[in-house]
């Protein structure tokens, strides 16, 4: 290196500084700890070689790019990514693939058919839904969907 | 010794309450905020007696913040080892984090009352962090303040009508309470410190408004990292560990670089009074900031001419008062006096002894004095020129006192002069009076250099800053692009260019570069 005004011996101050850093330095803050606790995907670091993908594609943060993700990852994301932005944009997305949210059983709903019967506070008839215990879309004739379980707020 | 069992009385029950609020911050039901759990919990808090006054709070809390430092201690070993250890033992400082942004938000009225409440608090905190750190020395750890305060950072700034209120009240807070946990204080807590400066809501609160505090705030916390890397950066000897927070450093200005080069160009005179001389990609990433709005003409461009540009007519914002930095008074006095008479000549070696520091060792000359004396010098000059209907140019920038004083500096010993001729690099930016200026001064002190002494230590500071890696300051390209270009400064006759085969040969490059490059 060049010191254009010559070195200066370090004093005793800096001597501690230099080695109270060192000793930080062997257990530098993880990425977990300036995040929000995951409790289903916690942040696990490890080596990958340089020739896979280390950074996701551009704008995958964006509304357009969850709109062109299938329905079961955004479901993947809307329970196991709580309280991130990507869960936002994932419920943001479902609806907009015409699925709603029921704030009783906590699934998503979807109309198989047209209601049999539509009244100011339900609608009823078949819906496919989505059951994230068993993971898998199932069906449901007969449904009831009480309007007061819908989630209807506006996701800006 | 009944202040021990006093003592020994309070850590059982805090111990106890923090328990209980870990569990009922954890239940699903307290809501995403706690509020529900809070209630629940105030009343617990209440029959405790640790509501009876703020004391009692404040003491109950300043051993919840032990408690919580004890546990991560005693379970070092598997926080460090796996990861679900490390997000079980979270489960209680996040939970401890949020208890304290619901004490702060229920601390009454008036909002003051709350803001007391909250520095308090982070008074404690950081008592607790300080004495952790000067106690355990090496065996400190930083994972518990850090994970705490993040919490609290994030929380405070969270989407809150009160908290919103009082936004500016509890950035101030933090600031203050980062700056006296800083590094030079708290070196055991560096990267955590430099985590929580860079902080994504941290820069954004502080400096997405045009708010003059927030900047303030946040020069202040930048500041103090480079006063404590100076002396490391200084030596050019950087252990492992060094290098690590000065790459954290080089990172955190490139994402001012790109999202707020306004505040690196009010603030860049305050950091380069700090920063060593030869750090230069470091000062080159905060002297290439220009103003969003401004487009730079191509510096390497055939037709460029700066004196036409309707830039060059405005001075630059400068956030620090720099005339308040060339002290003492007295000094100040006669340099005034001297800008207005031009006498008495005896002014001017007093000046040269002035800006040394021969009891300082390993600094013979006091470096903020020489930037100071030279903006303020170079600012006078303008208004000057400006006053007497002129516009700058080689010519009308001469035979004044201002040029007196730079003419002067420039004598000065090799050390001296580097640190004048740096100085007024620095202000080689975009587009501006400023720059203007001192573009025309540097190449006016070339031309007229009395020893090819000065001429190479010009020429020295300016290829230094140019053959480092982008990026490069608009100003210091057309300076040195004019130096070579215009054969009335005689570039290529000085001995120096042709003193050896690769400096040549650099030289050499350096020109076609210049001369070519957006011709082909």
């Amino acid at each position: 290196g060049v010191a254009p005004l010559g070195p200066v011996p370090l004093n005793k101050e800096k001597c501690y500084q230099l080695a109270m850093l060192e000793s930080a330095y062997h257990h530098i803050p993880q990425p977990i700890d300036s995040h929000r606790v995951r409790t289903y995907l916690p942040k696990n670091p490890c080596p990958i070689p340089a020739y896979h993908y280390l950074n996701p594609p551009a704008h995958s943060d964006s509304f357009e790019y969850f709109q062109r993700l299938h329905p079961e990852s955004l479901f993947f994301i809307f329970y196991y990514l709580e309280g991130t932005r990507a869960q936002y944009l994932a419920a943001k997305a479902l609806k907009k693939l015409s699925w709603r949210f029921h704030t009783k059983y906590m699934m998503w709903f979807q109309r198989h058919e047209e209601p049999k019967q539509i009244t100011e506070e339900f609608e009823q008839g078949t819906y496919v839904y989505f059951d994230f215990e068993k993971w898998q879309r199932r069906k449901k004739e007969g449904f009831t969907f009480e309007y007061r379980y819908l989630e209807d707020k506006d996701l800006v | 010794n009944p202040g021990d069992s006093d003592q020994a009385a309070l850590f059982e029950k805090t111990e106890f309450l923090l328990r209980e609020w870990v569990r009922l911050y954890l239940q699903p039901v307290s809501g995403r905020d706690s509020e529900r759990a809070f209630a629940v919990f105030a009343n617990q808090l209440h029959q405790h007696g640790m509501l009876k006054n703020d004391e009692m709070l404040l003491r109950f809390i300043r051993v919840s913040v032990e408690i919580c430092v004890e546990l991560t201690y005693r379970n070092l070993h598997d926080v460090t080892q796996n990861a679900h250890s490390r997000i079980k033992l979270f489960q209680t400082l996040d939970a401890f984090g949020r208890l304290v942004v619901l004490i702060v938000k229920h601390a009454g009225e008036p909002s003051n009352s709350k803001i007391s409440m909250l520095n308090k608090i982070l008074g404690l905190i950081a008592g607790v962090l300080m004495q952790d750190h000067d106690m355990r020395h090496a065996d400190f750890h930083q994972l518990p303040y850090h994970r705490i305060l993040v919490m609290l950072l994030e929380e405070l700034n969270g989407v809150d009508q009160v908290l919103e209120n009082l936004n500016s009240a509890i950035l101030s807070a933090l600031c203050n309470m980062l700056h006296a946990l800083r590094p030079h204080r708290v070196p055991g807590f560096s990267y955590s410190w430099l985590e929580l400066v860079s902080h994504r809501i941290m820069i954004s609160r502080l400096l997405g408004t045009s708010q003059q505090k927030g900047w303030a705030h946040f020069q202040q916390l930048l500041l103090d990292l480079f006063k404590f890397l100076a002396p490391f950066l200084r030596n050019a000897e950087l252990a492992k560990q060094t290098q690590l927070l000065y790459k954290g450093t080089l990172r955190v200005l490139l994402v001012l670089l790109h999202d707020f080069p306004e505040f690196l160009c009010e603030c860049h005179f305050a950091f380069c009074d700090v920063i060593p001389p030869n750090c230069i990609q470091l000062k080159n990433l905060i002297l290439s900031a220009y103003p969003r709005s401004m487009r730079l003409p191509d510096p390497f461009g055939p037709n460029l001419k700066v004196d036409m540009l309707p830039e060059i007519n405005h001075a630059p914002r400068v956030l620090n008062n720099f005339t308040a930095a060339i002290q003492p008074q007295t000094f100040r006095k006669d340099l005034d006096s001297y800008l207005k008479n031009r006498q008495p000549v005896t002014f001017l070696s007093e000046m040269r002894s002035a800006v040394q520091m021969p009891s300082e060792p390993g600094t013979r000359y006091n470096m903020p004095l020489i930037n100071a004396l030279v903006l303020y010098v170079g600012t006078q000059a303008i208004q000057f020129i400006r006053n007497k209907n002129l516009s700058i140019s080689l010519s009308t920038i001469t035979h004044s006192a201002h040029m007196d004083i730079f003419q002067n500096l420039a004598v000065l010993d090799n050390e001296g002069r580097y640190l004048f001729i740096n100085a007024i690099c620095n202000q080689l930016r975009y587009p501006n009076s400023h720059t203007h200026y001192f573009s025309c001064t540097l190449l006016y002190l070339f031309m007229e250099a009395n020893s090819e002494a000065i001429q190479e230590q010009i020429t020295r500071v300016l290829l230094e800053r140019l053959i480092v890696n982008r990026p490069h300051p608009w100003g210091l390209l057309i300076t040195f692009i004019e130096l070579i270009k215009n054969p009335i400064y005689k570039f290529w006759s000085h001995s120096f260019v042709h003193c050896a085969p690769e400096i040549e040969k650099l030289f050499e490059s350096v020109a076609r570069s210049c001369m070519q490059s957006k011709q082909a």
